[in-house]
């Protein structure tokens, strides 16, 4: 009862739950435009996921798996379904998670063997793989409710139910570790424990076997995705768009945002994207207004480019950016290969490169 | 519940609000509801408390402390405090009683020398207090304790000569107890003094000072003002009226008790801050005066004839005084905080599913390239040039942020100059007959630059309107402009509730608080023709001579307005339901019209103006930055006709050669572009366009 006063009290206010402060992007998150000048190794268009051995670096294009050869990509794999994500396993093997509704597990990666499938429990929205200890393969399953392609409608909805699965690929059971995540995409193990990000609670989490959830990174200003395993130490963690104050405020008026959900285009929504800018149509907030032919960069980001580079205790140490004026945005995965550091930006559908050192270099490291 | 937010938003005046707190006088509405509710209480619980006679005698009473709670009034305002106010009401009251009964002076007398009197106590406080910069405070209890030992001296010699005395003149008893129909003496001469007093501290230069000294004494001594005078006379004005009413005391009872005055300066004072003159300085009015003092007589009276101890009655009133003080800083404080909540108040405004503009979609809006190939004027050294204009040298002229008007030379315009220097943001702009420049200044005004570069204002005001709360007389974002055949100038103004920068405000708000005024250059006159417009923008003379076509550009309309002929005064809409907002309207070659459409609507704002109540809550807890806008960054020309023909459209796809545009003027088969957020000017080669074609020779009958 007390709550419920409270809630309105808030909601009447703008205090409490009803408030709508995002944090900025500063220190370790200060902007820079690394990310926005990272060199363009292959347009792909339907880019989705990346993997590396250490050396060779696959790419998820569609239903079809890359492999980057020099600067040439060469067909290594193709299926029947979109990948949605994928991994390599330490014994050579693979798993892919198609179309989000199943998981397959490989053995080599060679054209031919159909591998094992797991589809249970409900599998829904499948977004990101990896190997757990004991031949168990983690996946983060964003939604029950949306598929993997609707995750705005989840965010809209105000989805939270997110879940982290263990598959046992000796045994082939398929645990559900954790429940009713807001979001989860992006999973990488974490000496025994899972780190999963949990996007719409714009956090990182840490989950044990037992199911326990820890938190290790939150009040993010960004929505946190795939987070993949730094050489040395620490991970790559990928944000595949923005907060702003406004979707906050659109999240918590109900009336608006059914109306919206029921009468308008996804695409011309209050809501993050991959991309933005591509039709007028779009919704424009009060800092995007041209002024003498320029956006300003710190406009509020209806799309944002951010990879993160966290230490080993999941604390963010420096971060790379494609800001609000830029173009490589919605940056969904990021993996170490070689001695360069590789990207997917969703939004226009690039494949990017980028040296370690000239990294290291920009940022005076 | 649509229906409802409709029905709500158009006859339920929630705007006003802002606006009626936003007035100066809504800082004595607490004091004013205080009074009403004492009053009410005390006559349900006391049997006569407002009868004739009461009130008479309350008002004899309110009179003679009224005059020292000015007097405090004023040493307040001008950022002090005046203690000595009991002291110098009993000096003052010995001072007439022995001039009248010892040295037996004439009334007239007795006036005069209690007043010096009354001036001369009051010349100490301020001579050391203004000139010596005591500190107030510590100077007058100093004071209060001197007079206070004088009087007490003085009564001790003369108590009984005077109390012996009996004076009896009809001019003193006049004084004491006489009324005119009914309203006591004393109550006139104080109400002559209110209004003197109304009139000093807000119309008179004296007046100003001492208000502009309480609020900022450095300031006021920086700008000129004899500081340390103008504080010293206040004081001397506190005592002076102190002795007016210790006059129609003396008058009225004709002792001098030793309890005479003791303890009045805690009831003035809080009669003082009761009123809701601010103890800081700086802010306070004849008004709060007289409220205060009514409250306390009242307070104290009511208490008296319930009859409640004396100790219990000083106790009621410092806790009254205290809750006062709380609520004054409060209230201070808060209500500028207060009105920037609930100004803004926006207002439901439907616009059916726009036309389509996708390419393949068909229809006039269809997108296109066109506008990619325009060439670029002054790239990077003109700011902000909202309208365009060439004369018939075919010079061209645009507005800057700088506040210039700019004009570039024919017939490269590379070379360019400052032809005019305003001083705000010229908008639309017009040559008359006489070659004259008519241009209108956001936030000053219409504004006429003769040929030779003399730059007059044509006009800043209009007409009040009777039922507005807001002062709406002043022109405030005057925005585009057209000349009638027989030089009548209607102009639109966007707004009357906001300034030039906050147009997003007002489209946010989307309530139609435009309207188009006429300028008649003839007569001197300017009147507001419509009102109730939502942004009025674009103006341009139809081809009847008799009306105007106008566009509103948060209805995304144009409509026509007849001013002469047999149609005058009809509104007819000629264009609704535009994809996006219009802006400047002008004259085609062709005898059709061009239209700028400055930004393109998109369906979360439409939503959004349907939704008053968040939009409401988004400007509470957005910053303007965040807030959702109008999408001005993209738009387009089109070509209509007043039959409401869309003929044609041009589109920049991509908006990177010339973002924005608000307005468009065609020029020997060109078509010049101008874009309040540009660093350019674009333009642009028509096809099958009349090479000759000056718009204003056209329109003067010159070509």
């Amino acid at each position: 009862m007390i709550g419920a006063i409270r809630r309105t009290v808030d909601q009447l206010l703008g205090r409490g739950e009803a408030s709508i402060t995002v944090p900025t992007l500063d220190g370790a998150l200060k902007p820079n435009q690394i990310l926005e000048h990272a060199e363009i190794v292959a347009e792909l268009p339907h880019a989705e996921d990346l993997a590396s051995d250490g050396a060779t670096l696959y790419v998820a294009d569609g239903p079809s798996l890359r492999r980057l050869a020099g600067d040439a990509l060469t067909e290594a794999w193709r299926f029947d379904r979109p990948i949605t994500a994928f991994c390599l396993l330490a014994s050579g093997g693979l798993a892919v998670a198609l179309d989000g509704k199943e998981v397959r597990v490989f053995d080599a990666i060679a054209g031919g063997d159909s591998g094992r499938s797991f589809t249970g429990p409900d599998m829904t929205a499948v977004n990101a793989l990896a190997e757990g200890p004991d031949g168990t393969v983690l996946a983060t399953d964003g939604s029950l409710e949306q598929p993997y392609a609707r995750w705005a409608h989840d965010l809209m909805s105000r989805g939270a139910t997110g879940r982290l699965l263990a598959i046992d690929t000796r045994s082939g059971a398929v645990n559900v570790r954790a429940s009713a995540l807001g979001y989860a995409f992006g999973v990488v193990s974490s000496n025994g424990d899972a780190l999963v990000s949990e996007s719409w609670r714009h956090r990182l989490v840490f989950i044990s076997p037992q199911g326990a959830v820890r938190p290790a990174l939150g009040e993010l200003p960004v929505y946190p995705s795939r987070i993949s395993r730094a050489e040395g130490g620490g991970y790559w963690l990928t944000a595949f768009t923005g907060r702003t104050q406004l979707v906050e405020f659109v999240l918590r008026e109900n009336a608006y945002r059914r109306r919206m959900m029921a009468e308008i285009a996804p695409e011309h929504w209050i809501v993050p994207r991959l991309r933005s800018g591509q039709s007028f149509k779009e919704p424009m907030q009060g800092a995007h207004l041209k002024t003498m032919g320029v956006v300003k960069p710190w406009a509020p980001p209806r799309s944002y480019g951010l990879i993160v580079r966290l230490n080993a205790a999941a604390q963010p140490v420096y971060s790379l950016h494609s800001r609000v004026d830029g173009e490589n945005h919605g940056v969904v995965a990021a993996v170490e290969a070689g001695d360069s550091l590789y990207a997917i930006a969703k939004g226009p559908g690039r494949l990017l490169r980028l040296p370690l050192a000239k990294i290291r270099e920009e940022l005076r490291l | 519940m649509e229906a409802f937010v409709r029905f709500k938003s158009k006859y339920w005046p929630d705007h006003l609000l802002g606006e009626i707190l936003s007035k100066r006088w809504t800082e004595t509405a607490i004091p004013v509801i205080v009074l009403l509710i004492v009053a009410f209480a005390l006559s349900r619980s006391i049997d006569g408390f407002l009868s004739p006679v009461a009130l008479a005698d309350q008002a004899r009473q309110a009179g003679e402390i009224g005059f020292i709670v000015l007097g405090m009034g004023l040493v307040v305002i001008v950022g002090g405090i005046d203690l000595s106010v009991g002291s110098m009401w009993a000096l003052a009251d010995f001072c007439a009683l022995y001039c009248l009964d010892v040295l037996h002076l004439p009334v007239a007398a007795v006036i005069i020398v209690t007043l010096l009197f009354g001036a001369l106590l009051g010349a100490v406080n301020g001579f050391l207090i203004g000139y010596l910069r005591l500190r107030a405070f510590i100077t007058t209890l100093i004071t209060l304790i001197i007079y206070r030992s004088a009087y007490d001296l003085l009564i001790q010699e003369h108590s009984n000569e005077i109390a012996a005395a009996f004076p009896d003149f009809p001019s003193w008893n006049f004084i004491g107890g006489g009324d005119v129909f009914g309203v006591p003496s004393v109550a006139i001469a104080y109400a002559i003094v209110a209004i003197f007093g109304h009139v000093f501290l807000t119309r008179l230069r004296p007046g100003w000072h001492i208000t502009a000294i309480g609020g900022s004494r450095r300031s006021a001594y920086n700008s000129g003002i004899a500081v340390r005078r103008t504080i010293a006379l206040c004081y001397v004005a506190s005592g002076v009226l102190t002795a007016t009413g210790a006059l129609f005391f003396a008058a009225r009872l004709g002792t001098v008790g030793g309890d005479v005055g003791v303890g009045l300066e805690v009831t003035v004072l809080t009669a003082v801050v009761l009123g809701g003159i601010s103890l800081g300085g700086g802010k306070g009015s004849v008004a709060k005066a007289l409220v205060g003092t009514l409250i306390v007589l009242l307070v104290t009276n009511g208490l008296t004839t319930l009859s409640v101890r004396g100790g219990y009655q000083r106790m009621t009133l410092a806790a009254i005084l205290l809750v006062a003080a709380i609520i004054d800083i409060r209230w201070l404080k808060n209500r500028m905080r207060i009105i920037s909540k609930v100004y803004v108040t926006p207002a439901y405004n439907y616009l059916p599913p726009p036309p389509p503009t996708e390419i393949g979609a068909g229809g006039p809006f269809e997108q296109n390239d066109k506008l990619r190939d325009v060439s670029l004027i002054g790239l990077g050294r003109i700011e902000a040039p909202e309208d365009v204009i060439l004369d018939r040298h075919d010079n061209l002229y645009a507005g800057s942020r700088h506040g210039d008007i700019i004009r570039f030379f024919a017939p490269d315009y590379e070379r360019m100059e400052v032809f005019a220097h305003i001083g705000g943001q010229p908008l639309g702009m017009a040559f008359d007959k006489q070659d004259n420049l008519y241009c209108c200044i956001g936030g000053m005004g219409l504004y006429r630059i003769a040929p030779d570069r003399t730059v007059a204002k044509a006009t800043d005001e209009t007409n009040r309107s009777w039922l507005s709360v807001n002062d709406d007389s002043r022109l405030r974002l005057a925005d585009d402009l057209d000349i009638a055949p027989d030089g009548r100038i209607f102009f639109s103004e966007a707004t009357v509730r906001y300034e030039m920068h906050e147009w997003p405000v007002e489209g946010h708000e989307a309530r139609g608080n435009g309207r188009i005024v006429c300028y008649d250059p003839n007569r001197g006159t300017t009147r507001t023709v419509l009102r109730g417009l939502k942004f009025p923008n674009g103006i341009c003379i139809a081809s009847d001579g008799q009306s105007i076509l106008f566009a509103e550009t948060f209805r995304c309309s144009v409509s026509r307005y007849w001013y002469d002929g047999p149609k005058a005064g009809k509104v007819e809409t000629v264009l609704d339901n535009l994809p996006g907002y219009p802006d400047n309207i002008n004259l085609a070659s062709d005898g059709n019209y061009w239209l700028a459409i400055v930004g393109m609507r998109c369906p979360a704002l439409d939503l959004a103006w349907r939704m008053p109540g968040f939009r409401n809550r988004m400007s509470k807890r957005l910053p303007l930055d965040e807030w959702l806008f109008p999408n001005i960054n993209t738009g387009c020309v089109v070509k209509f006709n007043e039959k409401g023909e869309i003929l044609e459209s041009f589109w920049d796809l991509h908006g990177a050669n010339h973002p924005m545009i608000t307005s468009m003027r065609e020029h020997r088969g060109f078509l010049y572009l101008g874009g309040i957020a540009n660093n350019r000017i674009g333009r642009y080669k028509l096809a099958n366009a009349d090479p000759d074609f000056v718009q204003y020779d056209k329109r003067w009958g010159r070509a």
